[in-house]
């Protein structure tokens, strides 16, 4: 019946899971250590060039067939029928087969010692990353193999952040955004306070920076417009939604402690202070209590609809085409930023974007078959005609660049777009096959974002800051720190809402006291230890003070 | 005491055994070779992986090997032992599972003797229909409705609100403690009708002439029901019954995953969706691992006393 089949399904996995693994067991170890050493020579293909690129040079004359596993299911497997794929294949003389799967799938991987020659994963944190050494090839050695050209396309902050102990770099992230990147101002801000321009305009354009006129303009829009939420946030689920380090950012809590330790911003003064705004606002019936059990899909049903009157919105240009579907169906009632919620003690916003840690990495394991030719394709991508590639296609064909030096999709490129997007994937696949994009790269087009979110990208300007230090600092996995943060994480996440909920200002106090002696049962000052170490650490790699 | 024959074979000589059973098989191959592929499944896929349960003595991650990794004796059962949330989705689970068993089981035959007591005809059909129907909607589909039925503007809030029983509409799934009531309710919801099935096939075997019988002797309904249909069905009850306590530990999965949020967690975190948010989601396989191992000999344990209490009803007759 179907009640035991929960448990059979998990037992399934893992059966199946260790199955694998007992065959590996049988099968013989990796094969260690293969440093620069163990590379095969290209010399009788090419003479490296450290001013050109590899590919340009390589006379290989066959086509190299490899494989690339990528460890996510939705990843299109194509390769070679779209225009940016066709285009790399004929440049490089590959053909790549990739290959898609989850966790379980990479594990097999793994265990079964039958190596794809490329792969990517997305959590920089995961074992896998951490000891990237014993599998995969480094980028340092290849580099100065087969081209020497990557180390002019490649961020050296970012090759620095993603160093090993043995001071090799082993994998190469994309959307990794380094000092440089923040500072030339070509990277848009990601989270708004958003209100509906309907709304603001009927309330005469109030301010909502203080927590009285927060819960002012709270109150007039729920006695204005009944119809309507007052406020609103991104899905909760197992985090915090947008009222975590979204709303901190916001606030401009600080990221480390004087001495430069790990700080807890959960517990700062000025963000608690909000929270219990927030709480207020609850308490005055503004809040809906569904905004806490909904899940991704509801919030983003709401959004489409405009149920919300404000938003604390985090994630910007993922909810671009849900904005874009009410601007679009409701004219001057579009969502817009404004100043929302400020620090009571001064602070000027610190919001965040994606670090130097990036999204996807994506690594040559000591399996490839044609390292040189692996090589050649990281650098072919990173470089400025891979970039352009990937996001708009080749010049005259999909896109031209009009009198101010932006990029412009062809009309009729851009009409596929807008009006056949399933044709437009399946022909173009522009900015979709992403393994090295970068913000840089989108800021070159005003195609790049949907119109929805130009002005809330606009709003954001000047307000972001790296947070560089606080990346990849938790304790590793496996750790009883690493068990205990996670359950410190699933309790803060519980007393968050509960506190939003309370039902007085007592039971807010005792939620967060009960909240810090989990804490202090909960190996705390270990985990505070651990991320102030890899704080130092992070500070070195970057340069910082 | 074993009869007879059974002694006499036991104090035959090994040799004469082995020929014994070779002889047998030979006879019976045909059946044979049908139960062989069977067996080759079983130790493949279950047998040859119980080796994989060394993980939850070892600290285990994605790159090492089965053998590579370092031993760290029971230190992940000492972890689990202290761990809170491992306890409160222990308690849950007990919580959960009870109250499914005592109402879920018993509204299955209530509800099988009440369809079989249904003269035949398109009520009965329409009856049957109606109560098997949830059963194959996912949890998936069934946990969305029930989301948008329980949320503030919902059916249920609609509902008691009109009724005038609350003034305010509240998000019943944030209510930690109607969690179980929630989850035990749905339950049976979604599966008393198709628990019916097999007590209707076992009505449907009961010889017709019992009741002729006790309806010339002047037996009411009740009495009819009392005294034939439920004796007769004694075994498969039984059987059910074993079965379902030997899953209690391993039951709620999906639907707790689906109707599990922030503020219920504390009450709705079951064993199974604990193993799989530290295995899948946190990658600690090794604790994952054996909390999952923990819980099977829990089961077994739960199974033999389920057999062994059944089997005292039973007239000392076991069902497995």
């Amino acid at each position: 019946m179907n009640k035991a089949f929960g448990k059979k399904g998990l037992k399934l996995c893992t059966v199946l899971m260790a199955a694998v693994l007992v065959m590996q067991g049988c099968g013989g170890g990796n094969s260690a250590s293969s440093g620069k050493a163990g590379l095969p020579s290209a010399d009788d293909r090419y003479t490296v060039d450290a001013e050109t690129p590899a590919w340009k040079l390589d006379k290989k004359e066959e086509t190299t067939e490899l494989t690339w596993y990528v460890n996510a299911d939705w990843w299109n497997t194509d390769f070679g029928k779209d225009v940016v794929t066709k285009k790399i294949k004929e440049d490089l003389n590959i053909n790549i087969k990739f290959i898609t799967g989850d966790d379980t799938k990479l594990n097999t991987f793994f265990a079964g010692g039958d190596m794809p020659d490329l792969l990517t994963i997305f959590d920089s944190n995961s074992p896998v990353v951490q000891k990237a050494a014993t599998w995969a090839l480094p980028l340092n050695d290849l580099a100065e193999k087969y081209d020497p050209y990557f180390n002019k396309v490649a961020a050296a902050d970012t090759l620095n952040w993603f160093q090993l102990a043995d001071g090799k770099t082993y994998g190469y992230p994309n959307y990794s955004n380094t000092q440089a990147d923040y500072d030339s101002g070509n990277i848009p801000a990601k989270t708004a306070f958003v209100i509906r321009k309907d709304v603001y305009e009927a309330l005469g354009s109030p301010a909502a920076g203080t927590p009285e006129e927060f819960k002012n303009v709270m109150g007039q829009i729920k006695a204005r417009f009944p119809e309507l939420i007052p406020f609103g946030f991104n899905s909760i689920g197992e985090g915090t939604g947008s009222l975590g380090d979204v709303l901190q950012d916001f606030l401009g809590v600080p990221m480390e402690t004087k001495e430069g330790g790990f700080y807890n911003r959960n517990l700062d003064k000025d963000y608690l202070a909000w929270l219990k705004t927030i709480n207020a606002v609850y308490r005055d019936g503004a809040i809906s209590d569904d905004s806490f059990a909904d899940d991704g899909t509801a919030f983003e049903e709401k959004v489409k609809s405009g149920k919300y009157a404000t938003m604390l919105l985090d994630g910007t240009p993922q909810q671009g085409g849900n904005l874009q579907i009410y601007m679009s169906a409701n004219p001057g009632k579009e969502y817009i930023a404004i100043d929302g919620p400020q620090s009571t003690v001064g602070h000027a916003p610190t919001l965040n974007q994606s670090g130097i840690t990036g999204w996807m990495i994506s690594f040559i394991t000591k399996k490839c078959k044609d390292p040189a030719k692996a090589m050649q394709i990281f650098t072919y991508l990173l470089s400025d005609e891979g970039q352009k590639l990937m996001n708009y296609g080749i010049e005259g064909e999909t896109y031209q660049v009009n009198a101010n030096g932006k990029v412009e999709l062809l009309p009729a490129v851009k009409d596929l777009q807008l009006n056949n997007a399933d044709k437009f994937k399946k022909d173009y696949r522009l900015g979709e096959f992403m393994f090295f994009g970068h913000d840089r790269d989108k800021a070159l087009s005003e195609d790049a974002f949907p119109e929805s979110i130009k002005q809330m990208q606009e709003w954001g300007k000047g307000k972001l800051k790296p947070h560089f230090i606080l990346e990849n600092i938790n304790p590793d996995q496996g750790t009883p720190e690493a068990r205990a943060l996670s359950a410190i994480n699933t309790k803060w996440n519980t007393t968050m809402v509960s506190m939003l909920r309370s039902k007085d200002d007592a039971s807010f106090d005792s939620l967060l006291a009960d909240y810090k002696t989990f804490l202090d049962n909960n190996n705390w000052d270990k985990i505070v230890e651990i991320r102030t170490e890899k704080m130092k650490k992070n500070k070195e790699k970057l340069g910082l003070k | 005491m074993p009869s007879p024959a059974l002694q006499q074979m036991g104090k035959r000589p090994m040799g004469q055994r082995i020929k014994e059973w070779v002889t047998d098989f030979r006879r019976q191959w045909e059946i044979q070779s049908m139960v062989i592929p069977g067996i080759i499944f079983m130790i493949v896929f279950c047998y040859i992986p119980i080796y994989g349960l060394t993980i939850a003595f070892k600290n285990y991650t994605v790159i090492d090997t089965l053998s590579s990794a370092p031993w760290v004796g029971l230190d992940n059962f000492r972890i689990i032992l202290s761990d809170k949330y491992f306890w409160d989705s222990v308690i849950n689970t007990l919580g959960i599972s009870f109250l499914k068993l005592a109402i879920g089981f018993v509204i299955p035959i209530i509800l099988g003797i009440m369809i079989y007591e249904l003269n035949r005809g398109r009520f009965k059909k329409i009856v049957q229909t109606i109560s098997y129907l949830p059963h194959f909607l996912s949890w998936i589909v069934l946990g969305g409705m029930l989301i948008t039925w329980f949320s503030t503007s919902g059916l249920f809030n609609q509902l008691l609100l009109e009724l005038g029983l609350i003034s305010k509409p509240s998000n019943i799934l944030l209510d930690a403690g109607k969690y179980w009531w929630i989850a035990t309710l749905s339950d049976i919801w979604k599966e008393a009708g198709w628990g019916t099935i097999l007590y209707l096939a076992v009505m449907s075997k009961i010889d017709p002439t019992y009741y002729e019988a006790a309806r010339i002797d002047g037996a009411s309904r009740i009495r009819q029901i009392w005294n034939i249909t439920l004796p007769n069905m004694k075994m498969i009850i039984s059987l059910n019954l074993i079965l379902t306590v030997s899953g209690l530990l391993g039951s709620n999965l999906d639907q707790t995953l689906v109707l599990m949020n922030s503020q219920n967690r504390e009450k709705a975190e079951v064993i199974n969706s604990y193993v799989y948010r530290m295995g899948m989601t946190q990658g600690d396989f090794s604790y994952a691992t054996a909390v999952g191992l923990g819980v099977s000999i829990v089961s077994v344990i739960l199974l033999v006393a389920a057999n062994k209490i059944t089997s005292k009803l039973n007239d000392n007759q076991s069902v497995l």
